[in-house]
């Protein structure tokens, strides 16, 4: 069972506000010219920036718990997250990305989910490769 | 093993985690809303683990200014609330893969995590 989130456009403003948001000072976020001459096809996304495109999304992480993994969004915790980096994303690629439910368990009292996120651009291009431990907590003691 | 340089951030204030909410689309008012964080029984709203991981990430950047990340991986250890002080330190623990850690001021560990940078060349 997979589930898509909806083709993300990555827009240059988008960035710059993310870029903002997390204080980041590097100008080849915000500025095209300095992404080109540090070697970029264009304004490169930050590291994390694969969270907005799950979040900021038509069809998105809230669909993926609602009706997907039957699960209430804001009764779960962030365990670990992980990711791999293959082609960078810059501002005008149009990323595609596809959730698994890796594994499935339950441990003291919780229940665990590893979910393996895909991200590909417009060329079909694996471009990163997230996962998340997602721990659903009933209720917060 | 190398040492990296020890970070410093600035106190972390609620209207970060405002911008926060409004860039990456996560609008869970755990983060934003005290009197619904209250209600989930924590003492004031909480940092997003992907705030702090954020923030990890922009320390690998600052750390080697001239190299990609080829993978990163974190575990979030323990919540986070404004007003925190985060400190953040790293090790290289061969020629491209490190490990780091961030911590309050308390000693109290938020989140550690391993990390893998490309050759600079690439």
């Amino acid at each position: 069972m997979v589930f898509d989130y909806a083709p993300f456009l990555i827009e240059a403003g988008k960035i710059k506000e993310f870029a903002k948001a997390l204080q980041l000072e590097n100008p080849i976020y915000r500025d095209e010219e300095t992404a080109k001459s540090a070697g970029y096809r264009g304004i490169p996304v930050p590291p994390t920036f694969m969270t907005v495109i799950d979040f900021w999304n038509d069809h998105n992480f809230y669909q993926l718990f609602a009706d997907f993994l039957k699960l209430n969004p804001n009764h779960v915790l962030h365990g670990e997250q992980a990711y791999d980096y293959y082609k960078v994303m810059v501002a005008g690629d149009t990323i595609s990305a596809q959730v698994r439910v890796k594994e499935q368990f339950h441990k003291k009292g919780k229940n665990f989910f590893l979910l393996e996120t895909i991200y590909r651009n417009q060329g079909n291009e694996i471009t990163a490769v997230g996962r998340a431990t997602i721990i659903e907590i009933a209720e917060v003691d | 093993m190398t040492e990296l340089r020890t970070i410093i951030k600035k106190p972390i204030f609620p209207i970060d985690l405002v911008k926060y909410s409004g860039a990456s689309g996560d609008f869970n008012e755990i983060h934003t809303v005290p009197a619904i964080a209250e209600e989930k029984g924590f003492a004031d709203v909480i940092v997003r683990g992907m705030f702090v991981m954020g923030w990890a990430a922009a320390a690998i950047e600052e750390w080697f200014p001239e190299r990609q990340l080829a993978s990163f991986n974190v575990r979030f250890q323990a919540v986070t609330h404004p007003g925190t002080v985060l400190v953040i330190t790293g090790t290289m623990v061969a020629e491209n893969s490190g490990e780091i850690l961030i911590k309050d001021q308390q000693d109290s560990t938020k989140l550690m995590g391993s990390f893998i940078v490309k050759n600079s060349s690439s």
